[in-house]
């Protein structure tokens, strides 16, 4: 009897263990209640407020449960794609803007492009530079989740010792290259400014809100062909070389996180970084500029916004309809406004951010963030919306890259890059 | 090979012509639930079970996968042979096939020299040794994470104690991973280090096993310390070498963690080795078909080494009988 019951015991335990993978993803909507499932990122103090906001909805909705999953934003793209690829997607996502051709390319992404037109949701109170980014062709993939952008954080004490006037707003790249010269101290090891030089999006996105300034557009109309092989594009390498190669007065970060600790410890002067590294910056005191322009360019100040998205997955017309009500209700100006104001996070509607009062409340909590809500305004393009942009980005990293590191010249790098990025934007053409 | 028994051959499903009792489904069903067989497997299969599935499908579908024009999304293309005609014409394959190879050849050795001499010098009855081999073997138990963090210090080519050292000796100072040429030989190290007290443990396992009557031997025909580690202790620590180099290998082909976390393939595709690139085409571009596709080749090249070294190994392998 003993040989009968143990291979039976153990084959109980596998199917037991087999069945409890399994449940836990039936959410339904039983007597007109839905379980919403949604997958986000946030962390200390915006999780906080954001599980009260999720709170006073259910609340206020009591047929609407909202179950939120904690997923490290980096990885939920992959998450969704494996959930899609199981059938159970959750129903909202908070997504990358930089991964919205991707997102579009996914059947079961819920096209918001008629619920952005009701009654009372304002679309255009959304900053253009988000809604460029939450449209992909003529579908509305999400609805903006949060705006950033970049500008330049600069420490007072230094530019104090190095006897420099604190840049104002109609400076220029020169006066920011001859400042970080002034401020480079090489016995001291103090540098003027930074950059980062892993191959990512992060030293691509840089460069490019200098490209549009200079007056250049990165591909042609229509996403045909490279176009930053071109005056403005030299313009813009040869200023980064002249910092990084000859004047060195540029720190290289091979890790892409040290920049911010040693501009915390007085090591560097100047930063192009945004509004999300502030709080690491508890030990200088910093000032905030808008970014410099190039002299006689007609592109002026500029700056690049990275917005991210709330995306809804096709779960039936009952989570769906729920979802929607639910993100209407969450992206509305008193929720943006109430989200802001505890997390420091910019207001992603452009009436939160005008309100009377409204700049000077974010700089109680944070110093130097009203500069970046007022530099909102400057953002005046998008990186293109193409499935084939994180190729052309690793592309464009190492173009950059190789120009601060010294192993090529800045014409020879861009020829090299537009060569390979028309290789890709005509092998996506062909492949359809 | 000759026949086996034919009790051995005899199954529960084989109906015995003699067996002539009542009921003889039943029995034999009965006999299939008792017998050692059944008990084996049953025992055995929640692990059967998690390696098939975790292990068995997956790779089963990233080879149907490796046919398709894919995302994650099910309803691929089926593209034939197309990804595999891409990647002979993808230079940045040749490119991380060719930093791969170069860091194969400097982690692997590098590591096994580096261990085999560590453990000969801990092999011995000293004070404190037990606190030696614990700290050779930290390294391993330091996440690879908390490594790169380590080395991107030591190794920063502004601030790190690297170039520091290097200075007080008057040496130029190195732009390490901001050099396309240096930054590969900085992962080497990175991860020589982390796999050295691996690579000791073995070591160390293995020269326990060296009797001492052969080493008595030898000093009393006169041999000098080093003619003894050549040609006795290097020969009978040939089987740990062997497992070293194999398991090694495996290893530094799959190189990701230490990538990812310092440089990112870069500075300017410097260090993007093939796992690497797998990553940047399945995660970052979304092109999984793709992937798959380098990833089944890593697979196939994975297994022809290991069978090389295997082969190799036989002939060159002393083992004590």
């Amino acid at each position: 009897m003993r040989k009968f019951v143990s291979p039976l015991l153990a084959v109980g335990l596998t199917v037991l263990s087999l069945t409890a993978c399994g449940t836990n993803s039936t959410t339904g909507s039983a007597g007109g209640k839905v379980t919403l499932q949604m997958w986000e990122g946030y962390t200390g103090v915006e999780q906080t407020t954001f599980s009260h906001l999720v709170k006073e909805y259910e609340a206020a909705n009591p047929n609407v449960t909202i179950s939120v999953l904690p997923v490290n934003n980096d990885d939920t793209l992959t998450k969704v794609q494996t959930a899609l690829a199981g059938g159970v997607p959750p129903d909202i996502a908070y997504l990358y803007g930089s991964w919205a051709p991707n997102v579009a390319e996914i059947p079961q992404v819920v096209d918001l492009s008629s619920v952005v037109k009701r009654p009372g949701v304002n679309w255009d109170d959304f900053f253009v530079g988000e809604r460029d980014v939450a449209t992909v062709g003529n579908k509305v993939i999400g609805i903006p989740a949060l705006v950033d952008n970049l500008a330049v954080v600069y420490n007072k004490t230094l530019f104090a010792a190095a006897h420099l006037t604190p840049p104002s707003p109609d400076w220029t790249w020169n006066d920011f290259a001859a400042d970080a010269q002034k401020l480079t101290i090489a016995s001291k090891k103090q540098f003027g400014t930074a950059y980062v030089t892993p191959e990512s999006e992060d030293a691509v996105w840089h460069w490019e809100v200098l490209l549009w300034e200079a007056g250049g557009s990165l591909l042609t109309a229509g996403n045909k062909a490279a176009a930053f092989d071109s005056a403005a594009g030299l313009r813009t390498l040869e200023m980064l070389r002249t910092m990084a190669v000859v004047q060195h007065s540029m720190y290289l970060d091979p890790s892409d996180n040290e920049y911010a600790n040693l501009f915390n410890s007085g090591k560097i002067g100047m930063l192009v970084t945004g509004p999300w590294d502030l709080s690491a910056f508890p030990n200088v005191h910093y000032g905030v500029q808008i970014m410099p322009s190039f002299p006689g360019s007609a592109g002026g100040h500029q700056t690049i916004s990275g917005p991210d998205n709330w995306v809804i997955f096709n779960n039936g017309a009952s989570h769906v309809s729920a979802a929607e009500n639910f993100l209407l209700w969450l992206t509305a100006p008193a929720q943006v406004r109430s989200f802001s104001l505890a997390t420091g996070d910019l207001p992603t509607r452009a009436s939160v951010a005008a309100a009377a009062g409204f700049d000077q409340e974010m700089n109680k909590e944070l110093p130097g963030v009203s500069t970046f809500i007022e530099n909102l305004a400057n953002v005046k393009q998008a990186r293109p919306q193409i499935p084939t942009y994180p190729k052309i980005s690793t592309t464009l990293a190492n173009m950059v890259v190789s120009v601060l590191v010294g192993s090529s010249q800045p014409q020879a790098a861009l020829t090299t890059a537009a060569n390979q990025v028309n290789q890709i934007l005509n092998a996506a053409n062909a492949g359809g | 090979m000759a026949s086996p028994p034919s009790t051995l051959r005899r199954r529960w499903w084989h109906r015995d012509p003699g067996d002539v009792g009542g009921n003889p489904a039943g029995r034999a069903a009965r006999r299939f639930v008792s017998s050692e067989h059944v008990g084996g497997w049953a025992f055995a299969a929640p692990a059967a079970v998690i390696i098939v599935l975790f292990g068995a499908v997956p790779i089963v579908w990233s080879i149907v996968l490796s046919f398709e024009q894919a995302s994650f999304s099910p309803g691929g293309k089926f593209v034939g042979l197309a990804n595999y005609r891409e990647m002979v014409h993808d230079p940045t394959v040749r490119q991380a096939i060719a930093h791969t190879l170069e860091y194969t050849a400097l982690f692997v050795p590098l590591t096994m020299i580096v261990g085999m001499l560590l453990a000969v010098a801990m092999n011995r009855k000293i004070r404190f040794i037990s606190l030696y081999r614990t700290a050779a073997y930290v390294t391993m138990a330091v996440s690879t994470i908390n490594e790169a963090l380590i080395f991107l210090w030591l190794f920063d080519p502004s601030y790190g104690i690297v170039n520091y050292v290097a200075s007080l000796f008057g040496l130029p100072q190195q732009p390490f991973l901001n050099s396309p040429s240096q930054a590969l030989g900085v992962i080497v190290v990175m991860t020589v280090w982390g796999w050295t007290g691996f690579a000791v443990i073995i070591y160390l396992a293995a020269l326990q096993g060296i009797p001492q009557t052969v080493l008595d031997a030898a000093a009393m025909d006169g041999a000098r310390p080093w003619a003894t580690f050549r040609r006795i202790t290097v020969p009978m620590l040939s089987p740990a070498s062997l497992f070293l180099a194999v398991w090694l290998t495996i290893n530094a082909l799959q190189l990701f963690d230490e990538v990812y976390v310092s440089t990112q393939g870069g500075p300017v595709g410097a260090t993007t080795v093939i796992v690497y690139y797998i990553y940047e085409q399945g995660f970052q571009y979304f092109n999984i078909g793709y992937a798959s596709a380098i990833a089944l080749i890593l697979l196939i090249a994975t297994l022809v080494v290991t069978a090389v070294q295997f082969r190799a190994g036989r002939r060159y392998t002393h083992y004590r009988s």
